[in-house]
């Protein structure tokens, strides 16, 4: 087949490749032109020997001929096309083993970061959080990479794209049941997309998850009531929503360890508009205390 | 004398027994039959009157110890005849369900039909409420998707603000780098033709063009004037370029000089 004859080429240019770094390294570190050559041949063969493999399905070949072509870049001292191996290698890896494509993204972000290119570190530091995210079900690294992308974000002054990750930090840490810091997240983006015009009819929307953490944390109404007299009084359009109603009708219930009335507001709000799966989990946590209480006092 | 009496009252009974039956009977009939019992009842109306007739006076001639009694049998069956009287008016008018019936030609349904009305008008309503939550929700959904789109534009917006910042900066550096290498191209020139025709302009030096002077000499104090000065081509001998841009005709060296290294004129001067 086809893909079969693509990888016996590739092998073998890896083969040459490899026999030119031997080659060059016994020249006692290279004079100045000819190692530098052929070593630079060496790398452009890696390329060529990964794309290859790329044809051919085979991703670690693929991914482990542009480590090395990178690694030669290093040496060579071009730090972009090393990055950029690295990058591919990255992507060639993310097919096949997870934790060696974050292992190459994290060096290419290293080598970005250290030219000063934050913008394209952050991309990266999202792809890797992403990865945690499905592959490896490690939300907590996921998390603290998305803290740093958003960082970088907001060193770099794009806004929009740093309030993305927050929002993901803010999703991920209510659901590991980090309340306050979400809470924290979620008013400060909420607070920062209100100036916007764009967008500000997403505000809504971010005060809404940032009370439902509120009564999370402490069910003692007092501080969810204030929380929301505040956002109302910040942010006049979102006393009409029927977000808001429903968490005062939660509210209510709560107060009056009501479940059922709880569950029937839940319904009605749901038959308009969906709960995705993290409301759907808060909503029914909050029912979970309120069952509690209910059989605490019975 | 009161025999006579019981007789009056049983037929009485029966009388009234008859006229009730006939006048139950009456409003579901219809036409000769109906007009028929109507006479009949009239006439057994006016025996039961007749018979009250004669009960009264039957009354009247007996001894008035026992005469309550009688009068107030009397009194009762003189109630119920006129009972009797105002129900036959009544049957005379009423109408029945049947005659109902046969004038508007349809089965007893008239009511069920209105069942029937009301139950399809509920269910309309429910359609078109229906109908108006669905409208509802697609207006939500519209809502949230429009949401989406504004956030992605915002950050698109942004990328594009630093692509074009980057771009001006871009063209910035090419400009700069295009004039640096102008630069490089005409030393290289100069050298160049320096290296081929170096005689020619030591010979030529001896003389002095009519070049005129690119900048005042400030050193113009009556020195001498140095007119046969080696050429000078390094920028380090600035005595030499002082010197020589005291006289009036600068010597082609020196404008080399500062056609090569137009900076270090500044210097020197």
């Amino acid at each position: 087949m086809d893909t079969s004859g693509k990888e016996k080429e590739a092998m073998q240019l890896m083969a040459e490749a490899d026999k030119k770094v031997k080659s060059s390294g016994s020249f006692l570190g290279g004079m100045f032109g000819g190692s530098h050559h052929k070593v630079e041949d060496a790398c452009e063969m890696y390329a060529r020997a990964a794309n290859m493999f790329k044809m051919a399905k085979n991703w670690t070949a693929a991914g482990n001929a542009f480590c090395q072509g990178a690694r030669l870049h290093m040496q060579l001292q071009n730090k972009l096309d090393s990055a950029t191996s690295f990058v591919d290698a990255g992507n060639a890896y993310k097919k096949a083993d997870p934790q060696e494509a974050i292992n190459c993204i994290n060096a290419a972000i290293d080598i970005y970061t250290d030219m000063g290119r934050f913008t394209i570190a952050a991309k990266h530091h999202i792809t890797i959080a992403e990865v945690y995210e499905s592959e490896l079900v490690d939300i907590e690294k996921a998390i603290a990479h998305y803290e740093q992308a958003a960082d970088y974000y907001k060193g770099e002054e794009s806004n929009s794209s740093a309030n993305k990750c927050l929002l993901k930090v803010g999703h991920y840490s209510a659901q590991l049941e980090q309340y306050p810091k979400a809470i924290e997240i979620y008013e400060q983006v909420a607070t920062n997309t209100m100036d916007n015009p764009l967008l500000k009819y997403n505000a809504k929307e971010y005060f809404f998850k940032a009370s439902l953490c509120h009564f999370i944390v402490d069910e003692l109404n007092a501080k969810v009531l204030l929380s929301l007299l505040m956002y109302e009084e910040m942010f006049p359009a979102f006393a009409d929503s029927r977000e808001c109603k429903l968490l005062k009708k939660l509210l209510d219930a709560h107060e009056e360890q009501n479940c059922e009335a709880f569950t029937e507001a839940v319904k009605e709000f749901d038959s308009i508009s969906r709960l995705d799966q993290w409301l759907t989990t808060m909503l029914l946590r909050i029912k979970k205390t309120i069952q509690g209480d209910a059989g605490d006092l019975k | 004398m009161s025999s006579d009496f019981e007789a009056y009252e049983q037929d009485f009974g029966t009388l009234t027994a008859e006229i009730t039956n006939k006048i139950g009977r009456i409003p579901k009939l219809g036409g000769e039959e109906k007009t028929q019992l109507v006479l009949n009842v009239d006439k057994q109306l006016e025996e039961v009157r007749e018979l009250m007739e004669q009960m009264d006076l039957e009354v009247r001639e007996l001894p008035i110890q026992s005469r309550g009694m009688y009068q107030s049998r009397l009194k009762s069956y003189k109630g119920e005849m006129d009972k009797l009287e105002k129900d036959f008016k009544r049957s005379r008018i009423a109408y029945s369900d049947e005659v109902r019936n046969e004038l508007l030609g349809e089965d007893a349904g008239s009511s069920e039909s209105q069942r029937a009305h009301l139950l399809d008008n509920t269910e309309k309503l429910e359609r078109s409420s229906r109908r108006l939550d669905a409208g509802y929700q697609i207006a939500v959904e519209t809502e949230q998707v429009g949401q989406e789109i504004l956030a992605n534009l915002h950050t698109d917006r942004e990328k594009i603000q630093r692509s074009r910042d980057r771009l001006r900066e871009t063209d910035a550096n090419l400009g700069k780098s295009s004039r640096i290498l102008t630069g490089m191209l005409r030393r290289k020139a100069a050298i160049h033709f320096l290296l081929i025709h170096w005689k020619r302009v030591w010979l030529h030096s001896f003389v002095h063009f009519p070049v005129p002077l690119r900048r005042h000499s400030q050193t113009m104090s009556g020195e001498k004037e140095i007119q046969r000065a080696p050429p000078q081509k390094s920028v380090g001998s600035r005595e030499g370029s002082e010197v020589l841009n005291t006289s009036k005709f600068r010597p082609f060296p020196s404008v080399l000089a500062e056609f090569l290294f137009p900076r270090a004129g500044i210097l020197t001067m």
